[in-house]
């Protein structure tokens, strides 16, 4: 098997997707020898800033003019773009403040602020075309490994579409939504966690961005039927994805 | 003649920084640790939400230090509403500090810092030379990693700690699991000793550096406390947490999303070194021959000596780690729920330690128990006017030395303090509604 040449890159973020793949620690070694790791600056100085990659994995927000000029630069180098973690593909926790942000920066640093180079959060896609989604905050390892070996295969990996719910149906926790009236994202939030929230008797909490196959008007109806309101689930939906697509027009449904 | 290096985008860091030093024949006319990760303004993810939302955010100010900001963050929380909480819950607490700090030392000692010492580019490299050195390091972050997991519910982001307690108590299985890698640990920790104590000595600008540390309130921990102790040569002065505005300066400064930290106008050194050298007194046994063995002399001569803290601090986290899990086999974990939370008007200043050193959380809240207003001071950004100067003391002893060796020396000292630089960036606003 002819091992790609891979780029493994960090914008505004966390680290925390990286982090996943250092965190693959029995795995790690084979995983070094899978891949030809060209550009891993996190974890190596020898990179080849230059050569073209087959694959790059890119974690972290755009969230400054110099993190659009790497990103358009990686993807002008790499054949396939992986997008990892949930900054990367929905914008994440730093995309809530978008519509303020020059006052912000001014309220934090001061003056100082108005010159530095710092932009409103945004998901890659909205700067560059995006081949695959790995979703997650942090990205599941087991995730990360399977798309790693599919794309080895020269298949294209395949995240769940699916909710959380599932998973934690085939879990076999109680629900926290029918049974307690709590706020749990688990019916629009994409699995692939094995609903790890629910199953410590927390709420999920919407990390990993919207599900595609939810049923949302049924959420919205069991959400209504609970007593919490519209906006509630909006504004908590939004800690992670503020920008996910129709989660605010599915409100009025 | 004039000479300027440049490091443009430091490798084997987290996050994005550089090093741009300019120099007039053998005069250092500038030095700069540069931080342009981009800001990210957390303040507008917290502000306005309800006191049980707020850890959860707080964590993704980084991934390395998660569980650290997480349970400052509940730490600062619990205080603004008056809670106390369960010494079962300040122990489990430890617990995950503990893990945290093993699987960050592990990272940092063996996959981001020993190549240096070897001149080899990566953990990649020398897993070629020498496989078994970097399996014992990826053996210890794996087990760094399991005590995150079974105390935190992820290595990454902990889910379980919740204000008041734990959502879930470790079971008795998960508990054996551990004990049994922890006994294995133990071995490891000091294998690392070993491997750290063989590595060749690196050219040091041997300027002592000034120090901050938690004062602990149990033993050498990480969690409890509420006093700092600033060292500068003489006797070490005791500082309230409660004040910290009063004697921890910030300024913004243009070349770095990071403020610049000072205390009675002087930059200073957090983080294992700093720990170890102001608490020596409450360290294992364990950790005291460890020193003996890395050859450590205290106070510190460098600030390259924070590599051999951090292995010393493996050999007594484990240790300590081992003992609790024990002790809590022997005795059983009694079913406690998360202590009652009734919010509150108030304000909740916490600081802990960090892998990389004192960081404090600091909080006001409505009656409601909503976010006012947050500010967040993390160890590199304490750290960032210290790397200047120790940046600026070894381009002052080489001024000849060429750009190569220079680069190396320079990224050497970025590297020793285990620079996190996601976390640096100032992330919140300053001020309580002021």
């Amino acid at each position: 098997m002819r091992r790609p040449a891979t780029g493994i890159f960090g914008l505004t973020g966390c680290a925390g997707d990286q982090l996943v793949l250092l965190n693959c620690e029995e795995e790690l070694l084979r995983l070094m020898e899978a891949l030809d790791l060209k550009d891993f600056l996190m974890a190596s100085s020898a990179r080849d800033a230059d050569c073209e990659l087959d694959i790059a994995f890119v974690e972290g927000a755009v969230m400054s003019r110099a993190d659009e000029e790497r990103l358009v630069e990686i993807r002008r180098r790499s054949r396939l773009l992986v997008a990892i973690g949930t900054c990367a593909v929905w914008g994440g926790v730093a995309a809530a403040g978008r519509e303020r942000w020059g006052q912000l920066l001014e309220e934090v640093y001061g003056d100082t602020g108005r010159r530095y180079d710092s932009l409103p959060a945004r998901p890659l896609d909205q700067v560059v075309p995006v081949d695959l989604r790995i979703t997650g905050c942090p990205v599941e390892k087991e995730e990360l490994l399977d798309a790693v070996a599919h794309l080895l295969c020269g298949d294209p990996p395949v995240p769940a579409d699916y909710p959380v719910c599932t998973e934690c149906k085939i879990r076999e926790n109680a629900c926290l939504l029918i049974g307690q009236a709590r706020l749990c994202c688990g019916p629009v939030t994409q699995a692939g966690c094995g609903a790890r929230c629910p199953s410590f008797g927390l709420p999920c909490e919407g990390c990993r961005g919207p599900a595609r196959d939810a049923n949302l008007r049924s959420a919205w109806r069991l959400f209504e039927e609970k007593g919490i309101s519209p906006d509630e689930v909006a504004r908590k939906l939004a800690t992670f994805a503020p920008l996910g697509p129709g989660v605010a027009a599915e409100v009025t449904v | 003649m004039s000479r300027r290096i440049v490091i443009d985008h430091l490798a084997r860091v987290e996050g994005h920084g550089g090093v741009t030093v300019e120099l007039d024949g053998d005069g250092v006319r500038q030095v700069r640790f540069d931080i342009f990760e981009g800001a990210r303004l957390l303040e507008t993810a917290v502000r306005g939400r309800r006191f049980d939302e707020v850890a959860p955010v707080a964590s993704r100010i980084c991934a390395i230090c998660s569980a650290a900001h997480a349970l400052t963050s509940l730490k600062a929380t619990e205080q603004a509403f008056g809670v106390a909480v369960s010494a079962q819950t300040e122990m489990l607490r430890e617990l995950l500090y503990r893990g945290e700090n093993i699987a960050s030392h592990a990272l940092h000692l063996f996959l981001l810092a020993a190549p240096d010492y070897l001149g080899l580019p990566d953990a990649a490299a020398l897993a070629a030379q020498s496989p078994e050195a970097v399996m014992l390091g990826l053996r210890l972050k794996r087990l760094g990693n399991r005590i995150q997991e079974v105390i935190g519910g992820r290595a990454v982001h902990p889910v379980n700690a919740v204000p008041g307690g734990f959502a879930r108590l470790p079971s008795e299985d998960d508990l054996i699991a551990l004990r049994a890698d922890l006994r294995q640990g133990l071995v490891d920790s000091e294998a690392a000793v070993d491997l750290i104590a063989s590595l060749p000595p690196a050219e040091s600008c041997c300027a002592a550096p000034r120090l901050a540390a938690l004062v602990s309130t149990s033993g050498y921990g990480y969690y409890a406390g509420r006093e700092v102790m600033v060292t500068d040569g003489g006797a070490p002065m005791r500082l309230p947490v409660s004040a910290y505005r009063s004697w921890l300066k910030e300024r913004a400064v243009e070349h770095s999303h990071a403020k610049h930290s000072s205390v009675n106008g002087s930059p200073f050194m957090v983080g294992a070194l700093a720990r170890v050298a102001l608490r020596r007194q409450s360290l294992a046994p364990r950790g005291e021959a460890a020193l003996a063995r890395l050859g450590l002399r205290l106070p510190p001569e460098s600030p390259l000596d924070n590599n051999k803290a951090q292995a010393v601090e493996l050999v007594a986290d484990v240790a300590w780690a081992l003992e609790t899990v024990e002790r809590l086999l022997e005795q059983g974990l009694a079913p406690e729920p998360p202590a009652a939370i009734e919010p509150r008007q108030g304000i909740g200043i916490a600081a802990t330690e960090a892998p990389r050193g004192l960081l404090i959380h600091s909080y006001s809240y409505d009656a409601r128990g909503r976010l006012l207003a947050a500010d967040v001071i993390t160890p590199t950004a304490m750290n960032a006017s210290s790397v200047e100067e120790h940046l600026r003391r070894t381009v002052e002893r080489w001024p000849q030395a060429d750009d190569r060796t220079l680069r190396g020396r320079l990224e050497m000292v970025v590297r020793a303090y285990d620079p996190c630089i996601s976390c640096a960036v100032h992330l919140v606003r300053r001020g309580h509604g002021a």
